[in-house]
Parts: structure tokens; C-alpha cells; sequence
């Protein structure tokens, strides 16, 4: 355990160098955060949206712009580097186990990225005006479950990354398989439109995945769209999601870096 | 002459990683794919944003997809500038006696964007069937001028980010949204965004001439004066003249990065 906590320190502190790419970072998210906002606006047109009103819309995008880093799917550059030149093998001779060694790695660089960023974005946007600005919580027990849910929710985006890492060895590109995973996960996990946005037919479907527990549980919490007593049930199920595809994982990659065969010398 | 030596040489290159190439291409159409699955859920949800449905929508987005990836495919190293400053590439052109905007474009040709301008052109075909407009010579005429248009606005917009990496290659986000944020923007009619987004990207790039105003003259629709809706693609290829005029002031000013 302590030397996946040491994995997890390097990356964090890493991750907090780059300080100027933070705050061009943050400038993209308000450039992307005031666009969307216009968009959806135009189109719900001061109406709600099964109780999603233009002020709770304002919050999601503003919530989704400031944990974007958590809830977004990617892999570390070196990650797949790695596996694709092979020089994964170095790891498989260390005596700590693969999956937790990425998975911390992962962690340490998500969570990060996300407290040297979120915290601006989120004191500018509640400064901003109720329409087109972030609302407060609707509740102190809801901000307390959007915590918790935002916590789980980072793990199981990170677990979902480490599927496609068990893609990346399989294929051997970073490009194709990745794309895929993380273009999935975003659609059917809120990031490209809003959930409470889609039809309804299609909210249906994907409110039985697990894309969606990454971030729109955590944001509808807060913002009250899903409420205290559906907050705790959908965690229970956020959590097993979670123990599902941590293992998935866990099985995958072992069996691959089993057949792994490391050329040359 | 010069310039087909390169596209012949950046060909063989590219064909030298085939599976590579096909991967890459593949991994950019699913993201756009992605996109257009989202903008459907949308009207899905809504039918309509104001004047506007959901062909008119893809019509946006098939043109901005091919245009764009068109620009990128033949004109990556302006977007991609800084990288020829840093790695001092730009200074060996500079001293080569051959024009340098003809070394620029060669300098990287992606074959893999192929992919998206397949895309881009199916996106609209299928959106021109679904259309309902009432077709004609003029109209035909103004869609081409359309494509050309978008063409010359993207390839402007390269220009100008290739101008600021001359003064600064730190700020690499920032020429992102200037980039990308144009290209986004562009996959709806922009007269739905908020006065302000309108106007900026009406009079400052000229998106709204390859996007709502030409759309306007097809559609038959709008509040526009229709012909000045019809010339507006025109208009927005001018758009090109300022921003070569300004990154070849500044390239003058260039003084290298170093040994």
C-alpha cells in the first residue's frame, strides 16, 4: 500500500509543476463553459425540462467545466508509451502489482489536475449572475452526498481508463481503442450533452450504465435534480459498478500481461 | 512543381505506416461521430433551436467537418507552427531560397484527416437530401462558394495562430480555443448563441459567412437582405488577405529562438 501511496504522491506533485498550463487550461474551460450555456439556453428556451431548469443547466455545465479533468477519459502519455514499445516489461519485474501501480498513477494525475483547477473555476462562476452562473447546493446533506458520490465517481473513471488500457495491450495503438472508450464514456456519460437534456427514450438506456455515475450523478445531487433518498440508492449502485469493473479489470490485464511476450533484450 | 515533390514524399511516408495511418483516421471519425450522435439527442429532445432544425444543423457540421479537416490535411504546419520554431525548422526554411509559405504547407501533409473529409462530405449529402430547400442554380452556386469559403476562414484562422506562436509558443491552450473554439462553434447556426458570441464570430471571423447567412439564402428564410445573405461567402474569403499580411510582418520580425 505505501508504494502505491508514493506512486500517487509523484504524480500529484508532478501534475501541480505545470502551473501556466493550469491557468490556460482554466481559460478554455470559461471559453467552453459561457458557449454551452448560450447553446442549451437557445435551445430550451426559459423552459424546464422535466424540472431542469435553465439555472440548474447553468450549474451542471459550470460543475462538468470544473471537474472536467476528473470525469474526461484518457490514459497518462506514458502509459501507453509504454506498452507500446515495450517497455512495460521493466514493470512486470517490479514487485508491486501492475493494475494498482497504473491505477494509482492515474488517481495521482486526475486528482491533481482537478484541485489545482476546479477551485478557480468554481469561485469565478458563483460570482457570476443566477441564469448563467453556479447556483449553490441546494442542501448541506446534498452537498455532503455530491462529495462522497464525486469520489467514487473519480474511481470509477479511472477504472473505466484502465479497461482501455487492457485495449491498448491488446491492440497496441494508443489511438483507436482509447478514442473509442473515451468517446463512449462521454456521450453516455453526460459530457457532450447534458443527461437530463437527451430523450427520454435514450436517458432510459443510459441510466442502467455506468458512464453516468462518473460525473452526472455527482452534479444532478448537487444542483437537487436527483434527491436525497434516489442519492443513496444510486451510490449503492455507483459502488457496485465500481467493485465490477475494478475487477473486470484487474482480470483482464492480468491475463494479458500473462501472454505478454517481451522481444529482445 | 516544388510542392508536388512534397505531397508525393509525405504520401510515401505516410503509406510507409499504413496501419497507423488507417488507426489514426479511425480514431478521429469516431470522436466526430460522437458529436453528431450528440447533436441528434439534442433535437431529439427539442426538434428545433429557433428557426432551425436538425439537417440544418448537420448542413453546419458537414461543412465545418470538411473544410476543416481539409485545411488540416494541406495546411497542418501553419497550425502547427510552433513546433517548427521550436525545433528551429523554421529557421533553416527561412534561409532556403524558396518562397516560404510553399515550404510551410509541405512541411506536413496528414493523410490520415482523409478520414474526416470522407465524413464531412457524407454528413452533408445527407443533410442536403433532407434539406427541403427549394434547389436552383444560384442556390448550388452559393453552397459551393460556401465550401470555399469555410476553406479559406479555417486556413486564415491557422495563420493567425501560426502569428502568435511567432510572438509567443508558450500559450498552446490558448491557440487551442481560437482553433478548435471556431470550428465548435460553427457545428450549430450560430445566430442561436447569445448576442455577444454572434457578433464576435460574425465581424471578428467571419464564421457566420460560411454558416447562418449563406444558410439563410438556401433556406429562403431569415431577416437578412437575401442577396447580401447570397454574397456573404464571398465576403468571408477576404478574410484571408489581412491574416497573411499580418504573420508576413511578423515573420520579418522573427529573430530566431536561439542557436
Amino acid at each position: 500500500m505505501r508504494s502505491y501511496l508514493g506512486i500517487f504522491k509523484m504524480e500529484f506533485k508532478g501534475e501541480l509543476q505545470y502551473r501556466a498550463k493550469a491557468i490556460s487550461g482554466i481559460a478554455t474551460q470559461f471559453f467552453w463553459g459561457i458557449l454551452l450555456i448560450s447553446l442549451y439556453t437557445a435551445f430550451m428556451n426559459t423552459d424546464e425540462v422535466n424540472g431542469f431548469s435553465i439555472s440548474q443547466m447553468a450549474s451542471y455545465i459550470w460543475l462538468g467545466q470544473a471537474f472536467f479533468v476528473m470525469r474526461y477519459i484518457y490514459l497518462l502519455p506514458n502509459t501507453s508509451e509504454q506498452i507500446v514499445s515495450g517497455n512495460v516489461g521493466y514493470k512486470f519485474v517490479r514487485p508491486i502489482d501492475l493494475y494498482n501501480q497504473w491505477f494509482s498513477e492515474h488517481l495521482g494525475q486526475k486528482m491533481s489536475a482537478t484541485l489545482l483547477r476546479s477551485p478557480i473555476v468554481i469561485i469565478i462562476s458563483l460570482l457570476l449572475p443566477s441564469t448563467i452562473g453556479l447556483s449553490l447546493p441546494v442542501s448541506i446533506s446534498a452537498f455532503l452526498l455530491f462529495i462522497i458520490s464525486l469520489i467514487i465517481g473519480t474511481l470509477l473513471s479511472v477504472a473505466i481508463s484502465m479497461l482501455a488500457v487492457y485495449l491498448v495491450f491488446k491492440t497496441l495503438s494508443d489511438r483507436g481503442a482509447v478514442t473509442l472508450v473515451s468517446t463512449i464514456s462521454g456521450l453516455l456519460g453526460g459530457i457532450y450533452i447534458p443527461i437530463p437534456l437527451m430523450p427520454d427514450f435514450i436517458q432510459n438506456i443510459v441510466n442502467y450504465l455506468p458512464f453516468r455515475y462518473i460525473s452526472d450523478l455527482p452534479i444532478r445531487i448537487y444542483i437537487g435534480n436527483v434527491g436525497i433518498s434516489d442519492a443513496l440508492l444510486h451510490i449503492g449502485i455507483c459502488i457496485t459498478w465500481l467493485v465490477i469493473i475494478i475487477l473486470l479489470g484487474k482480470i483482464l490485464i492480468k491475463a494479458s500481461a500473462k501472454k505478454a511476450i517481451i522481444q529482445g533484450g | 512543381m516544388l510542392y508536388r515533390k512534397y505531397l508525393k514524399n509525405q504520401f510515401l511516408s505516410a503509406a510507409q505506416y499504413k496501419l497507423n495511418t488507417f488507426l489514426t483516421a479511425f480514431a478521429q471519425v469516431i470522436i466526430n461521430v460522437g458529436e453528431v450522435l450528440a447533436v441528434w439527442m439534442l433535437f431529439g429532445r427539442f426538434e428545433s433551436v429557433g428557426e432551425w432544425g436538425f439537417y440544418q444543423s448537420l448542413l453546419m457540421m458537414g461543412i465545418i467537418y470538411t473544410s476543416f479537416s481539409f485545411t488540416e490535411c494541406f495546411a497542418r504546419g501553419y497550425d502547427e507552427f510552433s513546433k517548427l520554431i521550436r525545433t528551429g525548422q523554421l529557421d533553416r526554411m527561412l534561409i532556403r531560397p524558396v518562397n516560404i509559405h510553399y515550404q510551410i504547407l509541405g512541411s506536413k501533409i496528414e493523410f490520415s484527416k482523409i478520414g474526416r473529409i470522407i465524413l464531412g462530405i457524407t454528413i452533408s449529402v445527407i443533410a442536403l437530401i433532407n434539406l427541403n430547400a427549394d434547389w436552383n442554380f444560384y442556390k448550388v452556386l452559393v453552397l459551393i462558394a460556401t465550401y470555399i469559403c469555410a476553406i479559406c476562414v479555417v486556413f486564415g484562422i491557422f495563420v493567425i495562430s501560426a502569428t502568435i506562436s511567432i510572438y509567443t509558443i508558450e500559450n498552446y491552450e490558448f491557440l487551442n480555443i481560437i482553433t478548435n473554439g471556431t470550428k465548435e462553434v460553427s457545428y450549430y447556426p450560430i445566430n442561436i448563441y447569445n448576442k455577444w458570441l454572434t457578433r464576435i464570430f460574425t465581424f471578428i471571423i467571419p464564421v457566420a459567412c460560411f454558416n447562418y447567412l449563406p444558410l439563410s439564402f438556401i433556406m429562403g428564410t431569415g431577416s437578412l437582405p437575401q442577396w447580401l445573405c447570397a454574397v456573404s461567402p464571398l465576403f468571408g474569403m477576404l478574410f484571408v488577405i489581412p491574416c497573411m499580411i499580418v504573420f508576413n510582418i511578423s515573420l520579418k520580425k522573427y529573430q530566431g529562438t536561439g542557436t
